[in-house]
């Protein structure tokens, strides 16, 4: 792998975890769109819940998986700070991200599981 | 060419035989300057004339509201007035203060010579100069724009804004954005290349850190307003009907691309004051900056947060609930990240033994307007009650809170801080408590009122209001504060002016900072340091008079001269290891040509003289091209012996040479731009009114599939032309092969485009025809890389090491390649989208 490619990985990485915040931010709204223009939000699937929850809270479990996932991943090895090696700072900041996003994640799109979707 | 330096016998000596590559000649020869110290000075002092031009409106603005049933200018002059004033503030002062700040300083805090691209920045200069003259010159003739600084349609199209008013605001403000894109991309590249030896990431200044986030921000926030401004100016000058929702298109596109950058842009704002704060404070407190990590992290987080915010402007216009519960909890969320930062600073001075000076005095004032201005912003957040003071003058107060809170209260105070730096010059601030003072209190009496009139229902933008509403105490005492505040502004330029005049010249660093930028003399030479150090620790845990006199000894990194050469280091991205010689341009006047050029274009479309405006643009491509003749070396030279025993190649023999992240760059805000457009077709066919078409607009497959396949020999000739030259072979019958693609693929987009039956019938017509004609500027300006490509190979410039042209010009047609295929699929898809009843929302 070339050192650009490296390079470029740990800053990617940095903001690997709201990079996931904002799919989830594009596909949440753009599907909501989508859902409430072909009347999703009237098509009942079972006790209540309709087609269009149903895919909001599938698309935003997929994500916030994701970023637990990716949280996860990117858990430094070591608890030391290392703040002087470059990689090490860049590892735990990319931690520090990621773990910012997903808490934004589960707080900015709560709203699926309770607000009416379509007007 | 030699490649063996010419060592000084002395600092002197060493000080001459660089200010004689590196300094801007006399007379008109200014006009030439590319240094970074000359124009950020430049760009700072330009800004600071729009500020006072838009103090100015201002103050007419609160004459006009002072009292009810006012006849001091008509409802029509204030509008002028009104939208005048915000864009002056947002376009003309704000970010480009920012953008002359940086250039300035970011070179000295990262121990570099220059900015990676110093003809782009005059470029830039020239750019924001001429446009923002434009826009001043119509506000003289009283065609300025009048619909708002956010030029919401349908009121500015041209059904309703038939003059030029609105043309100029188009057509400038996008004029001026050439110059805060070039900046951004600059700013990245110098900050990611640019760095003294040993500088590794989290060494950097955390100004360093904001600056880098915010040119990102700019990256992908200013393309969205690129487009919106592209598209309505099309509407108006040809009719094509992306906002008028009797023809398919809608006004709320216009609303959701403007905001899309309008709440990013006041974080772009915010975020270099935050950054001059973090300098600031930790100097003022004796104490190195609080969890420089965690303010990192929350810096990346509120750049995010920032782009999920735009709705909050729209959350009257009908859009779902559950939409705008997102937003609504984004808004409310990014007080998070913000407040990482306020405590971080707190904890730094509660760390350190403060001091109070006039910079912290400015500081404190930040403190306090700031975090009112952020909690009146969490209220509007809420959605509830943003309904009740939506387009009130609540709103009017918060944004004055936090814009003059979090940037103009620390750019005074970076004022005077750096003013030092500039000068050489320090002063004994007798006017400037005063001043502080005056308008600290001037702007509470002001905007604090606001809140209230606010409250009682006032809305924003009226000219006049009757006596009846009981507004008319609160507005004259607002008014009064507002030239309170102005009189603290005169004293505060005053006491600059006599600083700089009559102010004691210091020997070094004159506050005890810790940070590189003052390890020079002051003012700076025009190459800054006379060697670059060797950084070992954090950049703001250094000490400047130890490490200056070494620096100016020549005892650092390219302490010396070599061919007349201006030399600067470019080092590994993360860990800051010296990689590559950065040779950079002398003065030139191509900048300045080349910004005039671009205005005749831009005038050209202002006044409607279309073959002008194509005559201009010739000659803008052509000056722009001319730059290369400087660029670069007919013989390989091989590594360049760089001090301590090291050495590294030139640039242009390197493997990722400035240049070539800079196309990386420019392509993801393009990328970003041509996302945008796709989007705004999808969202015009899901939620406008008046679809489907009568008749569905696509690229036939006749068309469709050799104009694939030229895209694809284009994106294969440019890759292999730079490969093959890497294996040392001549790649000449790739680069033709490329610019062939290139041309039969412009040739078949712009035939495929000219097929659209009535651009002008329907949205949909109309958004097909700038797919394609997007995709046929690209092909197009492929065709000119291609073309570039075998010039420069016969010109000598290119070998197996000297790839860098064919490497960036390998992006672009890759790029064209992707983003052509995406726009023939697209265009043929949203054909299918718009004339199959069965899938028509």
């Amino acid at each position: 792998m070339s050192e650009v490619t490296v390079q470029g990985r740990q800053l990617v990485l940095l903001a690997a975890g709201f990079i996931v915040w904002s799919v989830a931010f594009v596909a949440l709204y753009a599907m909501l769109s989508v859902g409430c223009a072909y009347g999703w939000d009237r098509i009942d699937l079972a006790g209540g819940l309709t087609l269009q929850r149903v895919q909001l809270i599938v698309i935003f479990l997929v994500h916030l998986g994701a970023g637990l996932w990716l949280a996860r991943a990117l858990r430094p090895a070591s608890t030391s700070r290392g703040d002087d090696h470059p990689a090490q700072f860049l590892r735990h900041a990319a931690y520090g991200t990621a773990v910012a996003a997903v808490a934004a994640t589960a707080f900015t799109f709560a709203g699926i599981f309770a607000l009416t979707s379509c007007y | 060419m030699s490649q063996e330096p010419e060592r000084a016998s002395s600092p002197i000596e060493l000080h001459k035989a660089l200010s004689s590559a590196w300094d801007t000649p006399g007379g008109w020869g200014r006009l030439s300057a590319i240094n970074h110290s000359i124009l950020g000075k430049r760009f700072m002092i330009a800004a600071f004339v729009f500020f006072a031009i838009g103090g100015l409106l201002a103050m007419l603005i609160r004459v006009q509201i002072a009292t009810s049933n006012t006849a001091f200018v008509g409802p029509e002059v204030y509008g002028q007035i009104f939208t005048m004033h915000g864009t002056v503030m947002m376009f003309l002062f704000a970010i480009p203060m920012f953008e002359g700040f940086a250039i300035y300083l970011l070179p000295k805090l990262l121990g570099a010579r220059d900015m990676a691209f110093p003809r782009l920045t005059a470029y830039g200069f020239w750019c924001y100069v001429f446009g923002g003259s434009i826009l001043i010159g119509a506000m003289l003739a009283g065609v300025a724009p009048n619909g708002g600084w956010f030029m919401y349609t349908p009121l500015s199209s041209s059904t309703y804004s038939p003059g030029i008013n609105a043309d100029v605001w188009l057509l400038g403000i996008t004029f001026v954005e050439i110059s805060a894109m070039a900046a951004a991309v600059e700013i990245i590249v110098s900050v990611l290349k640019m760095r003294a030896p040993g500088m590794s990431l989290n060494r950097m200044p955390i100004m360093a850190w904001y600056l880098l986030i915010t040119a990102f921000m700019m990256l992908f926030g200013f393309p969205p307003l690129i487009l919106g401004s592209i598209l309505l100016e099309l509407e108006r000058a040809f009719d094509l009907p992306f906002f008028d929702p009797t023809r398919g298109g809608d006004s709320l596109l216009w609303q959701h691309l403007f905001w899309l950058f309008g709440h990013p842009e006041v974080y772009i704002i915010f975020l270099p004051a935050a950054g001059a704060i973090s300098m600031m404070i930790p100097t003022f407190s004796r104490h190195e900056l609080v969890g420089y990590r965690s303010i990192v992290v929350a810096v990346i987080a509120m750049a995010f947060l920032s782009f999920g915010l735009w709705v909050h402007h729209m959350f009257t216009v009908g859009i779902p609930h559950l939409a705008i519960a997102f937003f609504s909890a984004a808004s409310g969320l990014v007080a998070i990240p913000t407040a990482v930062q306020i405590f971080a600073w707190i904890a730094t001075m509660a760390q350190g033994r403060p001091r109070l000076d006039v910079p912290m005095l400015y500081l404190l004032g930040f403190f306090v307007v700031f975090v009112l201005g952020g909690l009146t912003g969490v209220m509007l957040a809420m959605v509830p009650f943003n309904w009740q003071a939506h387009d009130t003058h609540f709103v009017v107060a918060h944004l004055h809170y936090v814009l003059v809170g979090g940037f103009v209260f620390p750019m005074m105070a970076a004022a005077h801080y750096w003013l030092p730096h500039f000068t050489g010059r320090v002063s004994d601030h007798r006017l400037s408590v005063p001043a502080f003072w005056l308008i600290f209190s001037g702007f509470h009496l002001t905007f604090f009122l606001m809140h209230l009139t606010g409250l009682l229902g006032m809305p924003r933008r009226v000219a006049t209001y009757p006596a009846e509403a009981g507004w008319d105490w609160l507005n004259l005492l607002s008014s009064v504060g507002s030239f309170v505040m102005t009189i603290g502004f005169a004293l505060f330029v005053l006491d600059l002016i006599v600083q700089v005049r009559f102010g004691k010249a210091f020997r070094r660093n004159p506050w005890g900072a810790r940070t590189l930028e003052w390890a020079m003399p002051t003012p700076p030479a025009s190459y800054a340091f006379a060697s670059l150090p060797t950084i070992e620790d954090r950049a703001d845990r250094l000490d400047p008079d130890a490490l200056a006199p070494s620096l100016a000894r020549g005892e650092g990194y390219l302490g010396f001269m070599r061919n007349g050469w201006q030399e600067t280091l470019g080092v590994d991205m993360t860990t800051g290891r010296p990689e590559q010689v950065i040779v950079l341009p002398k003065p030139t006047f191509l900048p300045l040509w080349s910004g005039l050029a671009t205005g005749g274009f831009v005038l050209g479309l202002l006044f409607k003289t279309y073959w002008l405006a194509l005559i201009m643009l010739a000659v803008t491509v052509v000056i722009l091209i001319s730059w290369t003749r400087t660029t670069g070396a007919r013989e390989d030279t091989g590594p360049l012996a760089i001090g301590g025993g090291e050495s590294a190649p030139p640039h242009w023999e390197a493997d990722q040479a400035p240049s070539w992240w800079a196309m990386v760059f420019t392509l993801a805000a393009n990328a970003t731009l041509f996302a945008s457009l796709i989007f705004g077709s999808l969202f015009l066919w899901l939620v406008a009114p008046g679809w489907p078409p009568a008749i569905a607009a696509g690229p036939g497959l006749a068309l469709a599939v050799p104009c694939a396949v030229a895209l694809l020999v284009a994106g294969l000739g440019g890759r292999r032309a730079a490969s093959v030259l890497v294996a040392g072979s001549s790649p000449a019958a790739w680069l033709a092969a490329c610019a062939a693609g290139q041309t039969t693929a412009t040739i078949l987009l712009v035939v495929m485009a000219a097929q659209v039956v009535e651009p002008t019938g329907h949205a949909h017509h109309a958004t097909v025809f700038v797919i394609l004609a997007y995709a046929a500027l690209h092909t197009a300006v492929g065709t000119i890389f291609a073309v570039y490509g075998l010039w420069r190979l016969k010109a000598g410039y290119l070998s197996a090491r000297r790839s860098l042209d064919l490497r960036i010009g390998k992006l672009w047609h890759d790029y064209t390649a992707i983003v052509g295929i995406i726009a023939l699929v697209g265009t043929s898809l949203m054909a299918i989208l718009a004339g199959v009843p069965e899938i028509q929302p």
